[in-house]
């Protein structure tokens, strides 16, 4: 089946991510005549890439908003039986170095997450690639005080970043944005600085939502 | 020497020997401000035991800036303004010197940001008139006050202190004392830079229990039970330890009044008391309580730290405690982890104070005066007669046990046996049932007449209510000289089906609902969609299943496949020869779905009245209750008269 085209506007998205609602992957990957994998090991993303596709997401892996026109992320987020979120959820990764004059308006961070269309994916482990369904997708803006929480986290920990503390960030700064390794194993390095502004080489760090925010964000939708 | 007025600062070192002891007594102080500014999170540092440095900072109401001079003034507070308040203490300080005397002896630096202020400000004292200069900061919502080097002016007091590691025991206690009062909020406690506590808010029972171990080991947690105890506007509540789970040293003894922290001789005198001959000479009760009373009933200004409180009735007091913690430490009652609230018998041990109740609130007889937890079922009418007259009786009775006073006076209230059995209900209950529409009137039972029947010739203006509750479904409702039966349920139907006539709005599932259903069905469903949107129900079929996307409030916390079935069943049997009306379907919902039974009085009077304020108390009456006929039980009292005067 040919990939659906990108959704030319708001409802648009909304009416055809409301129509996969309540369906399982298995359900969804033959309605658009996709493989589907035994399990998760050798393709992480597929989730992603599955709804991506049938949504008409349009931005590959271009650094830009899913749907590149209506400036919409998509995210989909695993959550347990009860509507708990399962995992954090990346963002992006953090810039260590060459970020001198960045602040919270113009930053890569809020520009990724300012609109995203949350798809909540039932994908508790012992459930089946093929038996995990899809929630409600819905839309969710960042403002108000879900921003004023992760300005106050992102400030802190670019802080930190730019003063040379890389090393001191551990997953437990932050209350509800954490800093961790972001590679695909640990010896991979990349440049930074350290507390008395000397190049060093440190792990590359992403941008995670912890699920404290996450849950927020589910309940202030489903409330 | 002439006789002249002190200087401020003079006056107020004077009156901080009274309140600023050692650095734990500039703790207490500051963070019962902080809990008392509405805080959440609380974060405590302490550098060298508290002598070098306490910084408190909290994430509460904040300080505008026009009140921080006043802030660090003597007999300042935001607390109380009248002498009105003073009888009515809520929060946990109210002298207003806290402030004031700490930072006469220290150097103290507050820093504030209400949320409606854009920016911080930090304010200081210091001189012989202390001078307060306010200087802009930043600082997040909330307060942090730095209290550094204490006692630098007053050597004196500063001999006083005792080591690092003994002053931070002491700071450590404290903060287990008021992280024991206040399970919402968050607490960490530093020192020397270190982590030493960490106490993540507890809501849940388990969360709850979590902290209680953290703070009184977890031994303690073992042979402990809970305590519920509730009578009269005072109730009893806490952990505390059976007799063998009791601690060789009295460190975990933990009380609280209206979650103030005590040291009082009258509440440990009933623990004490309360204990009696089951602990050895080497054990100490053991135990976290926190009695709540209105704050009318006590007094708490009689001691500057406010370890002891008085109470306007201490007597009755001392004996609930004891009659209360007698009753959970007896080992026959801890079968389960804690006492019900609802337990009628828990009521009654309350009901067996010394002192007769100040208002007859145990007697669900008198209107107005109805306590809802007091008058739960049947069960506990039949119960009240009987307890009142235990209380005439001589007081050496106490020492029996409850449920021995109990059943020992029942036959005294002479009606027992004549009330509704549960078989009687249960007829009721199917009278009630078979009923569904108001238009088939019938009589269904020898026992129970339509109201249509016996009302005809119209009710009188009387006196009207609401009685009492029976087995959380169905309400006694009196009218007039008639006594009726009423189904809550129903009466809740009608209720909804008035209010949301428009309909119903379907509200998204987080995880939408699967429902495998046959072919038949399926394609009935796709029929009725116009109706089931207006219920708030949007759903699309698949080949052999239908995904449930959208459902009303009402079963959307419920178990929704279940519910659905069930609606779809009555649909399908109601609606087979004409179309149903939305209201109809409403009214079912509520009255199938809705609060399903679990009324208390107080909601089945709320729910009455709602309902009389839509219809009149006739259709009421008609729709949703059967007239209880009393001539027979009547008779039988008749006779009950010959049989006794034989």
């Amino acid at each position: 089946m040919l990939r659906p085209a990108p959704p030319q506007s708001k409802a648009q998205l909304l009416e055809r991510s409301q129509a996969i609602a309540g369906l399982n992957l298995a359900e969804l990957a033959t309605r658009f005549e996709i493989p589907m994998p035994q399990n998760l090991k050798r393709e992480k993303g597929w989730v992603g890439q599955l709804i991506e596709f049938v949504l008409g997401a349009d931005a590959g892996s271009k650094p830009v908003p899913d749907f590149v026109d209506l400036k919409i992320e998509l995210k989909t987020l695993p959550i347990s039986q009860t509507g708990d979120p399962l995992e954090t959820t990346f963002v992006c990764v953090a810039p260590l170095t060459g970020i001198t004059g960045v602040h919270w308006h113009n930053s890569h961070f809020r520009n990724k997450i300012r609109q995203v269309l949350w798809v909540p994916i039932l994908a508790e482990r012992q459930i089946p690639l093929a038996e995990r369904v899809v929630g409600t997708p819905f839309l969710w803006q960042l403002e108000g005080e879900h921003e004023q929480l992760l300005k106050q986290d992102w400030e802190e920990l670019m802080d930190l970043i730019v003063l040379g503390d890389v090393t001191a960030i551990t997953a437990k700064t932050g209350q509800y944005l954490q800093l961790r390794p972001k590679a695909a194993h640990s010896r991979i390095m990349t440049k930074a600085f350290d507390l008395q502004g000397n190049p060093i080489k440190s792990q590359p760090k992403g941008f995670y939502l912890k699920k404290d925010f996450t849950r927020m964000v589910l309940a202030q939708a489903f409330s | 020497m002439t006789i002249q007025i002190l200087p401020a600062r003079l006056a107020n070192q004077i009156a901080a020997g009274e309140v600023v002891e050692r650095p734990a007594s500039v703790i207490k102080e500051l963070v019962e401000n902080s809990l008392d500014a509405g805080a959440t999170t609380i974060d405590i540092e302490i550098e060298k035991g508290g002598s070098k440095l306490i910084r408190i900072r909290d994430n509460g109401a904040g300080i505008a800036k026009d009140e921080l001079t006043l802030a660090l003034s003597r007999h300042a507070t935001s607390k109380v303004s009248s002498f009105d308040d003073l009888e009515n203490i809520t929060s946990l300080g109210f002298r207003g010197e806290a402030l004031a005397s700490i930072s006469s002896v220290s150097r103290l630096k507050l820093t504030s940001k209400p949320a409606q202020q854009t920016e911080a400000w930090q304010a200081y004292a210091e001189g012989r008139d202390m001078q307060v200069s306010i200087i802009p900061a930043a600082h997040p919502q909330g307060t942090t006050i730095e209290v550094v080097d204490l006692f630098f002016n007053t050597p004196a007091r500063r001999k006083f202190l005792r080591t690092e590691k003994t002053e931070f025991y002491h700071i450590d206690e404290l903060i287990k004392r008021i992280a024991l009062s206040r399970f919402d909020v968050q607490f960490t406690l530093k020192h020397n830079g270190k982590t030493v506590r960490h106490l993540r808010p507890a809501q849940t029972n388990k969360e709850q229990d979590r902290r209680i171990g953290q703070i009184c080991s977890k031994g303690f947690l073992d042979s402990v039970v809970r305590l519920d105890c509730d009578y009269d506007g005072v109730s009893l509540t806490g952990w505390v330890a059976l007799p063998q789970g009791c601690r060789s040293q009295n460190d975990v003894q933990y009380s609280y009044v209206n979650g103030r922290m005590m040291r009082d001789k009258l509440i440990n005198h009933a623990i004490r008391q309360a204990y009696g001959q089951q602990l050895n000479s080497t054990q100490y009760p053991t135990y976290v309580l926190f009695l709540t009373v209105s704050p009318r009933q006590i007094d708490v200004n009689v001691h500057p730290a406010k370890h002891e409180v008085r109470f306007h009735q201490a007597r009755l007091i001392h004996d609930f405690i004891v009659q209360a913690l007698e009753k959970a430490i007896n080992p026959e009652n801890v079968l389960e982890y804690g006492i019900d609230q609802n337990d009628p018998l828990a009521n009654s041990a309350a009901g067996l104070t010394n002192e007769p109740p100040a208002q007859g609130a145990l007697y669900p007889g008198q209107q107005g005066a109805f306590n809802g937890a007091a008058v739960e079922s049947v069960q506990s009418i039949q119960q009240s007669s009987p307890d009142y007259a235990s209380q005439n009786q001589p007081q050496s009775q106490q020492q029996n046990t409850v449920q021995e006073q109990a059943s020992a006076y029942q036959p005294q209230g002479g009606y027992q046996g004549k009330q509704p059995g549960a078989q009687q209900l249960k007829s009721y209950h199917q009278a009630l049932a078979s009923f569904s529409a108001p238009l088939q009137q019938q009589i269904i039972s020898p026992q129970s007449e339509h109201v249509q029947n016996t009302t005809d010739n119209g009710i009188k203006k009387g006196k009207s209510g609401c009685l009492s509750v029976i087995n959380g479904h169905f309400a006694l409702y009196q009218s007039d000289n008639s006594v009726f039966l009423l189904d809550l349920d129903k009466v809740n139907g009608k209720v909804a089906a008035s209010q949301y006539s428009k309909g119903l709005v379907g509200q998204p599932l987080l995880l939408p609902v699967k429902m495998v259903l046959d072919k038949s069905t399926l394609l009935w469903l796709q029929q009725q969609s116009e109706l089931l949107n207006q219920l708030g129900i949007n759903f699309e079929c698949l080949a052999k299943a239908v995904v449930i996307r959208k459902v009303p409030s009402i079963i959307r916390n419920r178990n929704i496949s279940d519910s659905l079935s069930q609606l779809f069943a009555w649909l399908q049997s109601h609606g087979q020869d004409s179309p149903i009306a939305l209201t109809e379907c409403i009214q079912w919902l509520f009255s199938v779905l809705g609060e399903a039974g679990d009324y208390d009085l107080l909601a089945a009077m709320q729910l009455i009245a709602t309902c009389l304020q839509q219809c009149e108390e006739q259709q009421l009456l008609d729709f949703c209750g059967v007239r209880v006929c009393l001539d027979s039980y009547i008779a039988q009292l008749a006779n009950l008269d010959g049989s006794t005067s034989e």
